[in-house]
């Protein structure tokens, strides 16, 4: 019963969380409730009994991803500004588009979902993952350590200076 | 133990939450962390579902969705800095062309 609370309790905040981040207008509020959202999910797959998951989900996503996000803004100046409210039909039109899409998701999900757990305890400790993963997986993982070398190259391209470029001054336009 | 099918409908609110931020926003930077979202509730699905059939090869997934969520990271974050060097301003409805 008490993992039930701790459920209902947590989704509850990944859920409101999640919700400042679309509805909020500051991007320093959206990336730290991004955050929140993220420990949120952390503890669900404490749940599903992948603790080793829950680990990576708070030292990649909420470490390293979100702290890039934040740099980001920071450099950028971005903190103190405002979107302009335009385009009221579009929207609305995208409300209510995500609205539909979201019920016929949750609708299909609870109609299809399968209820039997099957027996037994589910083994997805650190070990038992890294030994699927080098078995396996060991073609796609250097695959990914190639990829990851490739985004490091293009960062690096994309975000150096070229040419002289005034830098802005005072509060910057949205 | 929980079922299954609760974890999948927190997943599907995550996910259309996502795609809300994505259709309404103009912050650049917003409606990336509103794709990060939605790489999330993919996770949760994978591992919901990974303990429903106890397959161990969904947790392996979410591990390489995680590597490709950080790269997607990098290079998308560095695609805004540069913008924002190119016109000052990250939002989307600025940059609607392809070149310069």
């Amino acid at each position: 019963m008490i993992t039930f609370a701790i459920f209902f309790f947590f989704a509850a905040i990944a859920v409101i969380f999640a919700a400042v981040v679309v509805l909020h207008r500051n991007p320093v509020v959206g990336a730290l409730s991004l955050v929140a959202s993220f420990f949120a999910l952390a503890v669900m797959y404490v749940l599903l009994e992948a603790p080793f998951l829950a680990a990576l989900q708070v030292i990649v996503y909420a470490g390293a991803i979100m702290v890039l996000f934040l740099f980001v803004i920071m450099l950028l100046n971005l903190q103190h500004q405002e979107e302009p409210r335009t385009r009221p039909v579009q929207q609305f039109l995208g409300y209510t588009t995500s609205a539909a899409f979201g019920l016929a998701l949750i609708y299909y999900l609870a109609k299809f979902g399968v209820t039997k757990l099957p027996e037994g305890p589910f083994v997805s400790d650190a070990r038992t993952v890294g030994i699927r993963m080098f078995e396996a997986y060991i073609f796609p993982f250097e695959m990914v350590s190639i990829l990851l070398l490739a985004a490091i190259v293009g960062a690096l391209i994309l975000s150096g200076r070229t040419g002289a470029i005034p830098p802005p001054t005072g509060e910057n336009k949205l | 133990m929980i079922p299954t099918h609760w974890f999948l409908i927190l997943s599907a609110i995550l996910f259309a939450l996502g795609v809300c931020g994505v259709l309404t926003r103009k912050n650049g930077i917003t409606i990336f962390m509103c794709i990060e979202l939605m790489v999330n509730a993919v996770n949760l699905t994978f591992v919901a579902y990974a303990r429903q059939f106890h397959q161990i090869h969904g947790l392996l997934f979410v591990f390489f969705v995680m590597a490709i969520a950080a790269a997607e990271a990098a290079v998308g974050l560095a695609i805004f800095i540069s913008l924002f060097h190119h016109r000052h301003t990250i939002d989307v409805d600025e940059a609607n062309l392809m070149r310069w």
